[in-house]
């Protein structure tokens, strides 16, 4: 085994483990941005009061889903007033429905339940559903939502 | 036993890479069950070739995918025979990847110096589940939809990783054309790519680091021609089950994908039956963690098995009990499933 001892070693050593950090640190660089390059950017979200209709349109017990621009809801009225869900799962995302017998949302994708006030009750889900505000003006429904 | 010398003895070394690849075999590989490893090997040369024959006519756009598969199924000539020949590929090249590794788990044949020939050979069955899991994504029926949704979901949730790695695989925030496209790239391009070199990695670390010391095994079966026509035969056998069972069992096509509504059963292909039932009756993060951390301890285990061995565990009988365990666990847990 050779031991660096001579200035001309220690130069060499040097200059190398300068070229090697340089060439990781650029290729380094390079992957990050080809990795931004493919993870796109999270776009902005603004809230905004989408008419849904009229109160009758949903009879008393039973929830109707909607899909507002992507932002899949559904809308339950009870004889406490009118609600709406997110109708995205808590747990891993699929699609919760209402079950009318049971007043009760299920999700099919791992049997994780919801009580009509949307809470988690049964199953994998680890928080109740997400809702959003509904406001009542002249007779017409609106619901606030988050899009995109 | 005619001589106790070291069999390398009787061998000239051999020079070029062929020799390693045709080095003699020990004794005990002509017994079937040595044939496993070369089983998902013809499996997944089947899957490359009717895998290419199928991108000819598959269209990896959300209005166009499913379509394109029904077209493949019922209109193209000897279509449903290709789509069969691939599908049943996948299963048994899991399958079998299953019984080898339960195999060389029990024979503790990852012993030093093998514990190369393990991480490797389990990377690709990971990788080969990947594939699973990318490959019915295609299909973009209701189980493909829901499963690609629920599946980066969960990943999503792994901390700081989580929400870059759900943006990759989505190519946005929502389950879209965009993932179905970048599930297909991972399919058709990055995943075979990287499995080829795994699986060749994979035999040539199996060839240079020896197979493992078997007791009583000494004398060899030469790898050509006695071991190669075992593997002649065992691939023969194979196209014929195949062909059989697509036969009896043509490929079929669940209901087309609906963001608005998920089907009533969602079950994930039999080889993920065990974690989908696993996810679905533990609470998210705990079934999250145990999984990765399975799959953690799977990669890992000659190491494990070293240490505790060290410790004078006996590590022979815990891999039977361990490997029964898990066997078991599995095996509910799919019972479990068909019952839901
Ligand atoms: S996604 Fe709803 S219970 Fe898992």
């Amino acid at each position: 085994m050779a031991i660096i001892h001579d200035d001309f070693g220690r130069r060499r050593f040097l200059s190398q483990a300068v070229m090697g950090f340089g060439l990781l640190f650029g290729m380094g660089t390079l992957g990050l941005r080809f990795l931004q390059f493919l993870i796109p950017s999270p776009t902005p979200k603004r809230y905004e009061a989408v008419l849904i209709g009229a109160e009758s349109r949903v009879p008393v017990g039973d929830a109707v889903p909607m899909d507002l621009g992507g932002q899949k809801i559904m809308v339950l009225r009870t004889n406490d007033g009118v609600v709406a869900f997110s109708r995205r799962c808590t747990d891993l995302g699929c699609l919760v429905s209402w079950s009318k017998e049971r007043e009760q949302f299920v999700c099919p994708c791992h049997q994780g339940v919801f009580d009509k006030t949307g809470r988690n009750i049964a199953g994998p889900p680890p928080r109740p559903l997400d809702r959003f505000e509904v406001v009542k003006r002249g007779g017409q429904l609106y619901v606030n939502i988050q899009s995109s | 036993m005619e001589s106790a010398a070291s069999p390398v003895e009787h061998r000239a070394e051999p020079k070029s890479w062929i020799d390693y690849i045709q080095k003699d075999l020990p004794e005990h590989l002509d017994w079937w069950p040595y044939t496993l490893g070369a089983i998902p090997l013809t499996l997944f040369g089947l899957l490359v070739a009717t895998g290419l024959l199928l991108t000819f006519y598959y269209v990896p756009s959300p209005d166009k995918a499913y379509e394109s598969i029904e077209q493949i199924t019922n209109e193209v000539y000897l279509g449903w025979f290709v789509r069969g020949v691939h599908k049943f590929s996948v299963d048994l090249m899991i399958l079998f990847l299953f019984f080898h590794v339960i195999r060389v788990f029990v024979t503790r044949a990852y012993r030093t110096p093998g514990e190369l020939k393990w991480v490797t050979g389990s990377v690709v069955l990971l990788v080969t589940l990947g594939m699973g899991f990318t490959g019915y994504s295609l299909v973009y029926d209701n189980v493909s939809y829901w499963g690609m949704t629920v599946v980066t979901n969960m990943l999503g949730t792994l901390p700081i990783v989580g929400q870059p790695l759900l943006y990759l695989l989505r190519g946005g925030e929502e389950v879209s054309g965009g993932t179905l496209l970048r599930l297909y790239d991972l399919h058709t391009k990055l995943l075979p790519v990287l499995l080829g070199i795994l699986v060749a990695g994979h035999v040539v670390v199996v060839r240079l680091l020896g197979f493992a010391d078997v007791r009583g095994s000494r004398r060899f079966h030469p790898f050509y021609p006695e071991h190669t026509m075992m593997m002649g035969a065992v691939a023969v056998g194979l196209l014929v089950l195949i062909t059989d069972l697509v036969m009896i069992f043509p490929p079929t096509l669940g209901p087309p994908a609906d963001p608005q509504e998920v089907a009533s059963d969602v079950s994930p292909p039999w080889y993920f039956s065990a974690p989908y039932m696993w996810i679905t009756l533990l609470p998210g993060p705990v079934a999250l963690w145990s999984l990765l951390g399975a799959v953690g301890l799977f990669v890992v285990y000659p190491f494990l098995d070293r240490a505790l061995s060290e410790r004078g565990w006996p590590m022979t009988a815990v891999n039977a009990g361990v490997g029964t365990a898990v066997v078991l666990l599995v095996v509910v847990l799919m019972m479990l499933d068909t019952r839901m």
